[in-house]
């Protein structure tokens, strides 16, 4: 069953935002947009920590698109699917630095709180009184499209009527120090980035951005191996039945993989896609390696992309082993 | 179908020093003593005391251990199975935290890539060399159930088929101090009780084997236990305190019941949340007697014994209701003297096992920022 995006937002480092249609740049100073946030939210956002704060601007854009009102009455048939790499991961290392240094009466309770990767959809939960599901997921740097499957399969299942689905992952020194210490694994630059996207049945409330047709995740056990390739081929082919997409028709692919990957990539295309080559997009040169953010980033790119009605294939890839595929298209009358 | 499960607990190693332990009404809560703590107040908790003290990566030891055990009672050989069929859904709070304080102080740690929450089930997922779904669940304290929830999920949609599925956490001064100047902590849980004062934390892995019904009948499996229905729901209300109605546990409860296309009645035994934190454990009080109607059924919290396993306590609470379908006896709470009032709407087993006829239970799991989820099992 497809599945249809009614809202987007996307909140990217400054400058790259002029690559896609409706996203917001970071500000000059450095500090996420709030300003297009309802003054309710604002005010939370404002007092929270970064993951939260790019999930609160790009969730809100994604919301307020689709023709949600933060005001409104609560929704316990409205769900959440988070994706993040590293989660609070910035936050664990500021609370465990005072720990480390003045012992448990140093422990900050705010902080601790949000040493949890699921405090950024609490927070989206509470300011928009989303009572649905709120699943938080981490798959490594393939967390925005697994997050963004499962979002796809709560609809289905009828678990919820509509679904924010979201990547995002923040940057900063104890991240990088923790990147540099993999040896370049993750490839680069670093770059942070919230990108939402509001899933429903029909498109009832907002116009639709695109359809989601099909997706899987998979896992490479040795992706830097010399045969590696499998999961994702396994990934790709599933995706395309899920989605009732011929491999063949495929017209353009988003592509993931950083640059250790990359043949990895190239392996698993050409085992379901055949060796045709096809019109490839890389969100990553443009936007950076944003981790959890990249899977979604990277549907709303080739979204703006394609031609109507072709089925687009996008990837997620990261040297953990973790991948997924996901077929969308755009609509053909918008 | 579930077909095997494996349990490192603070109780022992394996399925039958866990339950032995349950029934017996031990508490493995006793003074840390796996890593400096007598600066912390308090300093109590539930250790694992028998597992490879030489694996540094505490969590992906003891998820490995719970996997291994798991697939030996499943009858699984892994390299035997179809690895683009196998996943693997493996819920933590802390993952390598233990290596992130000593990497964060200076300290080499080795790889570095045994430090993020996706860390374990990468571990067990590269040990079995599998192919299919592999994915973290971070549901604070819930996240133990949304694996489980999750790898039925999979296999229902024909995306697995078999998944191990569970959590893993540990024990460590980042968690500890926090919880502790959350002054959510005590030297002893005391689910329900009137005199409860907070939560101990314990830490372990439990791991289950989520396999497709008819993988399962064509190698004569035997089953445990059927997942029969998963819900989740948020609170929407606060970060770190529980909605007071209990809403967003009722709503999770209903759902999974939903799903599973039974009423309340159906259910014999709920396994509660019950970390003996007042307002956890009052907040479930509303929540259960919501759901199943006040003293609907008998009621049990297993923190007592295991402590606060967090991402791992879900998973745990699933072994137990499949021990309790199997055994028809519901282990006592242990720390529960004196019900709260505030608690009296539910059936709570304490003192002595309780047999009881039950052919489906529920868990329920709740956490910070507001998380519910919750699981039906059923007999086989």
């Amino acid at each position: 069953m497809e599945v249809v995006v009614t809202g987007a937002g996307v909140v990217v480092e400054r400058g790259a935002e002029t690559h896609l249609r409706g996203a917001l740049g970071l500000d000059a100073d450095g500090s996420v947009p709030l300003g297009h946030l309802p003054e309710v939210v604002r005010g939370r956002a404002s007092r929270a920590e970064r993951v939260t704060q790019l999930l609160l601007a790009a969730g809100g854009r994604a919301l307020a698109t689709a023709g949600f009102d933060a005001a409104a009455a609560a929704e316990t048939r409205a769900g959440i699917v988070v994706g993040t790499a590293f989660g609070c991961f910035l936050t664990n290392a500021a609370y465990q630095r005072r720990v480390a240094a003045g012992g448990q009466p140093a422990a900050s309770p705010r902080l601790f709180a949000a040493t949890v990767s699921n405090a950024a959809a609490g927070e989206l939960a509470i300011a928009y009184r989303l009572g649905g599901p709120a699943v938080t997921l981490t798959a490594g740097g393939a967390s925005g499209l697994t997050a963004l499957g499962e979002a796809m399969e709560a609809i289905r299942a009828g678990r919820a009527d509509v679904v924010v689905a979201a990547g995002v992952d923040a940057t900063g020194d104890a991240l990088a120090e923790w990147l540099a210490a993999t040896g370049g694994a993750y490839g680069a630059p670093p770059a942070e980035a919230g990108a939402a996207v509001v899933l429903e049945r029909t498109g009832r409330r907002g116009p639709e951005v695109c359809r989601l047709a099909g997706h899987a995740s998979a896992f490479e056990p040795e992706p830097a191996g010399a045969a590696a390739g499998d999961g994702l081929a396994a990934a790709i082919a599933a995706a395309c039945a899920d989605a009732g997409v011929a491999p063949a028709d495929i017209a353009l692919v988003v592509s993931a993989a950083p640059p250790p990957l990359a043949s990895l990539e190239a392996r698993a295309l050409a085992a379901v896609l055949g060796e045709r080559r096809r019109r490839l997009l890389i969100p990553k040169r443009v936007f950076g390696e944003t981790f959890g953010a990249a899977g979604i980033l990277g549907v709303l790119a080739a979204g703006a992309e394609a031609g109507r009605g072709d089925p687009v294939l996008v990837l997620d890839v990261c040297p953990t082993g973790h991948v997924a595929a996901l077929v969308a298209s755009v609509p053909e009358a918008r | 179908m579930i077909t095997g499960c494996g349990v490192v607990s603070p109780l022992g190693g394996g399925l039958r020093p866990f339950w032995e332990g349950l029934l017996a009404a031990r508490s493995a809560v006793q003074p840390i003593t796996g890593f400096p703590a007598d600066d912390l107040d308090p300093h109590a908790a539930a250790e694992v005391r028998d597992v490879t003290p030489s694996d540094d990566d505490r969590a992906g030891a003891f998820a490995l251990e719970a996997t291994a055990q798991a697939l030996a009672d499943a009858g699984l050989e892994p390299a035997a199975l179809d690895a683009r069929r196998l996943g693997v859904a493996l819920g933590t709070t802390l993952g390598g935290a233990r290596l992130f304080e000593r990497w964060l102080d200076g300290e080499a740690v080795g790889d570095p890539e045994r430090i993020p929450y996706y860390a374990p089930a990468v571990r067990v997922a590269r040990r079995l060399a599998c192919r299919g779904p592999v994915v973290t669940p971070q549901l604070a304290c819930a996240s133990g159930t949304q694996a489980i929830a999750l790898a039925a999920d999979w296999v229902r949609n024909g995306r697995a088929d078999v998944v191990l599925a569970g959590g893993a956490d540990l024990l460590c001064r980042f968690v500890v101090a926090g919880f502790n100047c959350l002054r959510a902590t005590a030297d002893r849980a005391r689910p329900f009780d009137v005199a409860r004062r907070g939560l101990v934390l314990g830490e372990g892995a439990a791991v289950v084997v989520v396999e497709d019904a008819e993988h399962a009948a064509r190698r004569h499996a035997r089953v445990r236990g059927r997942v029969l229905g998963t819900g989740a729901a948020a609170d929407a209300t606060h970060m770190t305190a529980p909605d007071r109605e209990g809403r967003g546990a009722a709503r999770a409860m209903q759902a999974a019941l939903a799903d599973a296309g039974l009423d309340p009645a159906a259910v014999g035994f709920v396994s509660a949340h019950g970390t003996g934190t007042p307002y956890n454990d009052a907040m479930e009080a509303v929540a259960i007697a919501r759901v199943f109607g006040p003293r609907g059924v008998p009621v049990n919290s297993i923190k007592g014994a295991i402590g606060h396993t967090l991402g791992a306590a879900g998973a745990f609470e699933a072994v137990l209701c499949l021990q309790v379908l199997a055994e028809r006896i519901v282990p006592p709470t242990v720390g529960l003297a004196a019900v709260d009032p505030a608690c009296a709407a539910l059936d709570l087993v304490y003192g002595e096992p309780r047999p009881v006829a039950v052919d489906a239970t529920l868990s329920t799991s709740s956490g910070f920022a507001g998380v519910n989820a919750a699981l039906v099992l059923g007999r086989p």
